[in-house]
């Protein structure tokens, strides 16, 4: 069955019996689940810059929201664990796709060493996002006063206290500017990412595992990864845009 | 699905077709490796500007700027990357045409009513956040 494509002389295009884009049928859906996923992004991103216009010269300065750095605390690096970020996700894109030409040339330790890395790199991704999260939802270590208060009002002795020192940022209000809007587009656009980045790794794993058990082998061919790692760069695309859009402009 | 289509004769395995030997590999690898180069530089090149020149360059300048720096990331990403490069011109444009025709429109009304929300704030001189 294998070869037999060739003995049977290629028909057009449009007539039937072959596919009129030279692909699969998986990677033709593959494709347009990620044009349906890309538009979904796309909304959330002209939605925020439908509030950027909106709120004109109220809006906060990324560079000064997003300044920390793992193990450096304290000290002003604007945007570069951002940069850093982008970089991981970049440099798992290119082991993705080192994956899937291994996939091509039909060499499982390849494509089984290249996925590993992939998977580090996704989780290294996600990690960083947790702490960026963590940072942004804190706040600056300490207020103006030398206090942190995270939370924004409580009830205390049946009072409802309204805290001056509130540092950092909810769904309802933040400290980086007075629009509640900056703080929700941040946690939804990057959660939203997130998760696709999350479900990624999570993908990439059971391919890892379909690999290493032989099931590619046996199917004679290697395009389950080469769909996994339309998926995985089409995350890595997103946050070319999400980097662009919310932290450099 | 494949061995539903494998029942027709002569429906072409797409799947096992997307085969190359070593020497191949080696090619598209080196063009991997040098898009790669490409998208790092230009993301340090983001991040430089994005620190140094952001009030020498102008607002404006500055966003047309990453605003392409971006689409030609975005480029090599789905062109090289996803292989779409390599793919037959109908599904190159089944995939690009009706995304960027959808993302001209929403990009254009999001910015026009965005900026005139704004004006029309100015003028009413409301300081509400709402």
């Amino acid at each position: 069955m294998s070869n037999q494509a060739t003995a049977v002389p290629l028909r057009k295009d449009w007539e039937g019996g072959v596919s009129p884009f030279g692909v699969s049928y998986g990677k033709l859906f593959m494709w347009f689940f990620l044009v349906s996923d890309a538009l979904t992004f796309s909304s959330l991103l002209c939605a925020y810059g439908f509030m950027r216009h909106k709120y004109t010269g109220q809006w906060a300065h990324p560079n000064e929201v997003f300044h920390h750095f793992p193990f450096l605390e304290g000290k002003n690096l604007p945007l570069a664990y951002v940069g850093f970020m982008t970089f991981d996700l970049i440099m798992s894109s290119v082991t993705m796709v080192l994956a899937v030409e291994a996939g091509h040339r039909k060499n499982r330790r390849q494509v089984m060493m290249w996925l590993f890395f992939t998977i580090i790199g996704g989780l290294i991704f996600v990690g960083s996002q947790c702490w960026e999260w963590y940072h942004f939802i804190t706040g600056p270590e300490v207020g103006v006063d030398g206090y942190q208060g995270v939370f924004r009002d409580y009830i205390m002795n049946g009072r409802h206290i309204i805290n001056p020192h509130f540092t950092g940022a909810n769904l309802v209000v933040n400290s980086y500017t007075m629009l509640p809007t900056f703080g929700d587009f941040f946690f939804c656009i990057t959660g939203f990412h997130g998760f696709h980045v999350f479900s990624g790794v999570i993908i990439n794993i059971i391919i890892l595992a379909m690999v290493a058990n032989g099931i590619m082998d046996k199917r004679g061919h290697y395009e389950m990864v080469e769909k996994a790692g339309l998926y995985w760069h089409f995350v890595d695309l997103v946050w070319v845009f999400v980097f662009t859009f919310f932290y450099l402009l | 699905m494949s061995s539903f289509f494998e029942e027709y004769e002569g429906y072409p395995n797409y799947e096992k077709m997307a085969v190359h030997d070593e020497a191949h590999g080696k090619v598209v690898r080196k063009k991997l490796w040098m898009v790669f180069w490409i998208m790092l530089i230009v993301t340090l090149f983001e991040l430089f500007i994005g620190f140094k020149y952001s009030e020498t360059l102008g607002e404006i300048n500055k966003e047309y700027l990453f605003i392409f720096l971006t689409v030609a990331k975005a480029f090599f990403i789905v062109f090289v990357f996803m292989h779409l490069g390599d793919e037959k011109k109908a599904l190159k444009y089944v995939i690009i045409a009706p995304y960027t025709l959808f993302i001209f429109y929403l990009a254009f009304m999001a910015i026009t009513e965005g900026t005139y929300t704004s004006t029309i704030r100015d003028i009413l001189n409301v300081t509400m956040h709402q």
